[in-house]
């Protein structure tokens, strides 16, 4: 594609610190980079995305009229929208920047060969300096916000995410698929800090959720079906007890599914003995004032906990992950029933009471006589059953003597993983999902409530293993961003949709069965008809234009013209302008 | 040049979303693979016109790897499917003018699967460093 203006390229080196420049000669990159075609002016930097950083990409825009800015940093899912608004700040289009990776992608994986990283470095800012120079600016784009949210579970997080737009004045749908709102913090007993019963504060907050006046509750529901793009969501919901679906129009989505206890089925200890359960089998007895021997069905006058039971176990369990609830979950429920047993017994790795006023229970189970014994990771307990009765062999290494329990009850404190149908949901929202199985945030740190969808948040333990206390506190978090893109109305899209060139098109039709999205259609008024693209329903995923024998598809921001360029530049390097200066 | 072993190049086709996660989760694991491959960041694997390849080919690459969403995990649906049927064509196309298919590879590769992504890469240019430089650019029999 023809552009209307010489390109003027900027490149701008990043060594992030020592992450990049620790292993990528990021001066000598920069030098090179400063000879190759239409590159005006090349320069390495300790922060781009620093201020300092910022104000230099700005700067050198003005001082040397540049039109086209290649960043060479990190991964462009990072800091590409960081660094369009620098470049937009100072005139320049924002679809005529490129971001090269040197850091995930250069740095961070070939960290034992400096100058291999180096080469491959050189070669990907060519790669993208030649892109560049077909980069068009687009005009950017805006589309409205349906002033309603959908929140996706009905648990602590959901409930609290709901209640908390439904305050701000937005419209709020709350779909649960159990009967019962209130998750899997229903089926505990009491709270820790406060010893508050779990059902009083599902009870306040369903309350709330009930006299809201424009949230809208479905239980016994599940979202089935999901099309759209962010402020304008056509969300399908079906009914599982009358089968019936209905169609909601939302601008924002939470997702707040939660999480489902871990039962290490076929795994010992459980299932030697009906009296070896996990904590969440424990607090559903405490809960229901009926802590019995499943075995005998009376109390039980020594209980045994074992904690870590599935968590922090990289391949042998399958769980790596802390699930950042059970340290004080456990001496909570070990601290509880000292009262009506004799002897309390809490076998564990590490403990870690890590909250706000979690040390306070951790105390007051050791001031109630609860017994702590340091188990070794790599000999894990061993545990037999004769006659009905659970013996308990393990080596505490504080003391280093070798130590025997017979529990009526043991407890086994299980993770928290993702729960079932997990992957449906993330098929749903297009939600990636890490290596533990929960749902991916945009960033850890710069966008931890938003997701890779536009328009979708992620709350609570669906995001990542944690307490109540952490899911209503990241659930308030994603309400504030549903509520804060309600308010401004209309959001901005991306402009990088396919384009139909009518002169070119022969009507074969294979863009429009090609199109996940129905977006394309024929103008029968043209003989032969030709192809158009709905632009409000073109995903600009490209596969039509891929399809498209006749290339009459554009594809703005992914033209077979910059694809091409890339390739070239880095298998036919151009010659080095005024090379052997350097 | 002589006594140098040969390091192919390769192109790497990665869709936005999946692939480009997990080629950076790789990176951000410091998992560590060798440096022949160069992304070229899609939106979807569905884009990758089949000339596009062939002219990756024709330009010198000893190898072409085209990497996306697991199927029924694309971000945009059913784009990949369209991928699986183009690879499939372009794999025959490639043995019809003689050029060994193994340099065509398709990547599945969620955002989670960063080792996945390190291990294809090291085993592809280990591969195509087996077939030799591409005949497209003359010197090897495969």
């Amino acid at each position: 594609m023809a552009t209307e203006e010489v390109p003027r390229i900027g490149v701008f080196v990043c060594h992030c610190g020592h992450n990049i420049a620790g292993t990528v000669d990021v001066e000598r990159v920069a030098e090179i980079a400063a000879h190759y075609p239409n590159v005006e002016f090349a320069t390495h930097f300790m922060f781009m995305c620093s201020d300092s950083g910022q104000q230099l990409i700005r700067d050198k825009i003005e001082e040397f009229s540049l039109n086209r800015v290649v960043v060479a940093s990190c991964s462009p899912r990072m800091h590409e929208p960081t660094f369009r608004r620098v470049v937009e700040e100072a005139d320049v289009n924002r679809y005529c920047f490129e971001q090269v990776n040197l850091r995930e992608h250069v740095s961070w994986c070939h960290m034992r060969e400096p100058e291999a990283a180096t080469e491959k470095a050189i070669d990907l800012i060519r790669m993208s300096v030649a892109r560049a120079a077909l980069l068009v600016p687009l005009e950017v784009k805006t589309v409205s916000v349906e002033p309603h949210t959908l929140v996706v579970g009905g648990g602590v997080a959901g409930l609290r995410a709901a209640i908390d737009i439904d305050s701000r004045g937005f419209k709020v749908t709350l779909v649960e698929r159990e009967p019962e709102l209130g998750g899997n913090l229903a089926k505990l007993s009491t709270l820790y800090q406060g010893n508050e019963k779990a059902s009083d504060v599902i009870e306040r907050m369903v309350l709330a959720a009930r006299i809201s006046e424009n949230l809208t509750i479905m239980t016994d529901s599940e979202v089935v079906d999901v099309e759209g793009y962010i402020g304008n969501f056509d969300v399908t919901v079906k009914n599982n007890a009358t089968d019936k679906t209905e169609k909601l129009r939302v601008g924002a989505i939470i997702v707040a599914t939660g999480f489902q206890s871990w039962v290490p089925e076929g795994i010992p200890p459980y299932g030697m003995s009906l009296d070896v359960i996990t904590l969440a089998q424990l607090e559903e007895m405490k809960r229901d004032d009926k802590l019995l021997c499943p075995s005998t069905g009376k109390p039980p006058k020594k209980v045994m906990f074992i904690g870590c039971v599935g968590s922090r176990q990289p391949g042998v369990q399958g769980h790596e992950h802390c699930s950042r609830y059970c340290c004080t979950a456990m001496v909570k429920a070990a601290a509880d029933i000292t009262e009506i047993t004799d002897e309390v017994l809490i076998l564990y790795d590490d403990i870690r009471t890590f909250g706000k006023g979690h040390e306070e229970v951790h105390r007051s189970a050791h001031e109630k006589f609860v017994m702590f014994s340091k188990f070794d990771r790599t000999k894990p307990a061993k545990t037999t059953v004769a006659d009905g009765a659970l013996s308990v062999k393990w080596r505490d290494i504080l003391a280093g003597d070798n130590l025997e329990f017979h529990p009526d009850l043991l407890v086994l404190v299980t993770a928290m993983i993702p729960p079932e149908g997990v992957e449906k949901v993330s098929q749903l929202f297009s939600l990636t999902r890490s290596a533990d199985g929960f749902f991916n945030e945009e960033h850890i740190k710069l966008a931890p409530l938003t997701t890779h969808t536009a328009g979708v948040m992620i709350a609570g333990a669906a995001q990542s293993a944690k307490d109540s206390t952490d899911s209503t506190t990241q659930a308030s978090g994603a309400a504030a961003k549903a509520a804060s893109l309600m308010a401004r109305g209309e959001v901005e899209i991306e402009s990088t949709v396919a384009h139909v060139l009518e002169e070119l098109c022969s009507s074969c039709h294979t863009c429009a069965t090609a199109c996940p999205y129905g977006a394309i259609s024929f103008d029968t008024s043209k003989k032969p008809e030709i192809a158009v693209v709905t632009e409000a329903e073109c995903h600009g995923c490209g596969t039509c234009a891929a399809g498209c024998p006749s290339s009459a598809i554009i594809m703005r921001h992914s033209t077979d013209e910059q694809i091409t360029a890339m390739v070239e530049a880095f298998l036919m390097p151009p010659p080095v302008m005024g090379g052997g200066d350097s | 040049m002589s006594g140098k072993r040969f390091e192919p190049s390769i192109v790497a086709f990665t869709c936005n979303w999946c692939s480009y996660g997990g080629a950076d989760l790789a990176g951000i694991s410091r998992i560590q693979y060798p440096p022949n491959s160069k992304v070229i960041r899609l939106m979807c694997s569905g884009r990758v016109d089949p000339l596009m390849t062939l002219e990756a080919f024709k330009n010198g690459a000893d190898g072409v790897i085209i990497s996306g969403c697991h199927i029924g995990d694309c971000h945009y649906s059913t784009g990949n499917y369209r991928t699986e049927v183009r690879f499939m064509a372009l794999r025959s196309a490639m043995d019809v003018i003689g050029l060994n298919p193994e340099r065509l590879r398709l990547l599945w590769a969620s955002a989670s699967e960063g080792q996945q992504w390190a291990d294809t890469m090291r085993e592809m240019a280990e591969q195509v460093r087996e077939l030799g430089p591409s005949p497209l650019k003359g010197g090897s029999k495969k």
